[in-house]
């Protein structure tokens, strides 16, 4: 016997919830494009699609945040700091791979500095994920060692039942626990078939990868100009993963006054490594692509012991150019290091 | 799938007697449907040439990617009538010397693909005058009616939503055939004249910038509309600002190239009428 949360019952859990003070948010497809984002009702959830267009982490990450106000006036300079709307927050309907995105992102934004934007939120967010029955074309959660039930950076994880009239609960963390009493009520104990698996195909073999990445020899490898030379060096694909973290601070405003922000920023981008001198040592759109795959498959391993990739496909679902991960590691796993 | 043939054995003559140092295509994508550029150097390469409907993307922007061209060797390209146009205003702004390019000119109705006679951007100037005079069928869509009908205030409110989802990964910029610029106004960033947050303001800005470059040089190919990650009807912009130029100054975009830059050049008979 396990606890099963029905389909119907779902909306009398978002009330709940709501009167428990939380916010709730789910995967929500608005005209073409889907996202995570606050509901009212279960109604507004899209439960149906593979994974929302939009990942889980500009939940935790916005595109642009104020840090501080600041003002100068004659011998004197004032800031203000901004703090992170806060709030708890439950998500339900989040897949997987976005929830490995956050627990991959975490010891990154508490290394040396502890990113109170980043944990303020992590801290006061229950992530509630459904496992998936479906995958597409690009899902390639296996190929990173992690599956369509993955449970890393979730609180509760929820397997479809088999007849599709609700989840089995699996509670992982205090903190689920904590957010599941609220609607314990509306579960039920029962034993009922959970759906299977998804089938996601491994795509590489990642080991070989990563061994042919930390060769040194391989960082000047002609493979890098012919891989990436369609790449037209937008950063849709940093912007839309769930993992990529790099930001920008830029002061907007004027000498007197003004807002200083954190901006997502990209390194496909030539002016991300662009220096004041106008050298840039990463001055090719090859030196960029590889400076993504490195980044993610060997040197954030090498500091933090885990692949900052989970497998969620969006690179290469909606590349322009139809670049991606997963072509170029499938590429890389058949030369010979 | 004959005239795919019939290309890749042209590309390889090409090759074969150095005619042409690279071919500019499409290969196979990812998925049965997808299509990706594909950079043709050897006959190898040639044999994953792909024709057909779903060749879509305008290549033209390769053309200028740095260094390319400076060789002064000759580059072949897969060019639709939009990306033909596209050429001819990238040799109108001296971005390349048109000489050095082998056009493969390709449309399609439905699934059924078609070659278009000529080699050289010349050749084709009667069918983009052809085009001009009669544009294609249901080639204005239904929301540009519907936005028109709106008010100032109903307008501004539809990009406002719209706008709020980009976050300035400028994929729209960098899948634009006509943004070459080695450094763009939002790179520059001493001093910042563009916010680079995408917040309401930022995108407005950035947004506009670009609506203004593009005015009088935009051929409608779409490459930003279908690079926008979070699907901003971009192409809607493009196409009003192409009308309104066409409309005021019988100016459309990449006839020859010969043809002067809209924004960048003056006519007595301009209708100025807020000059007195």
């Amino acid at each position: 016997m396990t606890k099963i949360l029905f389909s119907d019952k779902l909306d009398n859990c978002v009330t709940r919830w709501q009167a428990a003070g939380f916010t709730v948010i789910g995967p929500v497809t608005k005209e073409t494009l889907s996202s995570y984002a606050a509901v009212e009702h279960a109604s507004d959830f899209d439960l149906g699609i593979v994974l929302p267009d939009r990942s889980l982490k500009e939940l935790f990450f916005p595109q642009t945040e104020p840090m501080l106000r600041y003002t100068i006036k004659q011998q004197a300079i004032n800031t203000e700091d901004f703090t992170p709307p806060s709030g708890k927050r439950l998500i339900i309907g989040g897949r997987p791979c976005d929830a490995a995105g956050l627990s991959i992102d975490d010891p990154l934004f508490g290394w040396d500095y502890k990113d109170k934007y980043w944990f303020q939120r992590r801290n006061e967010s229950v992530i509630v994920t459904i496992a998936c029955t479906k995958a597409d074309d690009f899902c390639l959660c296996t190929s990173l060692k992690l599956a369509p039930d993955s449970t890393n950076g979730s609180d509760i994880l929820l397997r479809p039942l088999e007849n599709n009239s609700g989840w089995e609960v699996e509670e992982l963390t205090d903190r689920g626990r904590e957010a599941f009493l609220a609607i314990a009520e509306l579960l039920l104990e029962a034993s009922e078939p959970t759906a299977p698996m998804a089938v996601v195909p491994e795509m590489f073999d990642l080991d070989t990868c990563v061994a042919w990445l930390q060769n040194p020899e391989n960082f000047e490898s002609k493979f890098w100009k012919d891989i990436s030379m369609r790449c037209i060096g937008c950063g849709s694909c940093t912007y839309l993963c769930p993992t990529c973290h790099c930001f920008d601070i830029q002061d907007e405003g004027d000498t007197y006054s003004g807002i200083r922000r954190k901006n997502w920023d990209s390194c496909s981008f030539a002016l991300f490594t662009m220096h004041t001198s106008g050298h840039n040592p990463r001055s090719t759109q090859s030196a960029r692509w590889r400076q993504r795959i490195m980044h993610k498959f060997n040197y954030f391993p090498g500091k933090f012991n885990v692949n900052s990739c989970s497998g969620c496909g969006r690179c290469s679902r909606q590349c322009p150019v139809d670049m991606g991960i997963t072509e170029t590691l499938q590429k890389i796993s058949t030369l010979h290091s | 799938m004959i005239t795919q043939e019939k290309y890749r054995s042209k590309v390889k003559k090409l090759l074969a007697d150095s005619s042409v140092k690279m071919v500019i295509g499409y290969g196979p994508g990812s998925t049965a449907d997808r299509r990706r550029p594909l950079f043709v150097r050897s006959f190898e390469e040639a044999d994953q040439l792909v024709l057909d409907s779903n060749c879509i993307g305008n290549l033209s922007g390769y053309l200028v990617t740095e260094g390319l061209l400076s060789d002064e060797k000759h580059v072949a390209i897969f060019l639709r009538p939009e990306g033909i146009r596209s050429l001819n205003i990238l040799a109108a702004e001296s971005q390349l010397n048109l000489d050095q390019i082998i056009i493969f000119g390709f449309d399609s109705i439905g699934r059924e693909v078609n070659s278009l006679p000529g080699e050289h951007a010349g050749e084709f100037s009667e069918l983009i005058e052809s085009i001009k005079e009669n544009p294609p069928e249901k080639s204005r869509e239904p929301l540009l009616y519907q936005i028109e009908q709106m008010n100032s205030q109903e307008r501004f409110a539809f990009w406002k939503e719209e706008f709020s989802r980009c976050i300035k990964c400028y994929a729209c910029r960098q899948s634009c055939p006509m943004c070459y610029c080695r450094r763009c106004i939002v790179d520059s960033n001493q001093p910042q004249w563009v916010n680079t947050s995408s917040h309401t303001l930022g995108n407005f800005e950035w947004n506009i910038v670009r609506a203004f470059h593009l005015a009088g040089r935009c051929v409608g190919c779409g490459n930003c509309d279908r690079a926008c990650p979070v699907n901003i009807p971009l192409r809607l912009i493009n196409a009003r600002m192409a009308e309104e130029v066409l409309e005021s100054f019988d100016h459309f975009a990449g006839m020859s190239d010969t043809q002067e830059p809209v924004l960048a050049s003056f006519k007595k008979e301009d209708s100025e009428t807020f000059i007195l």
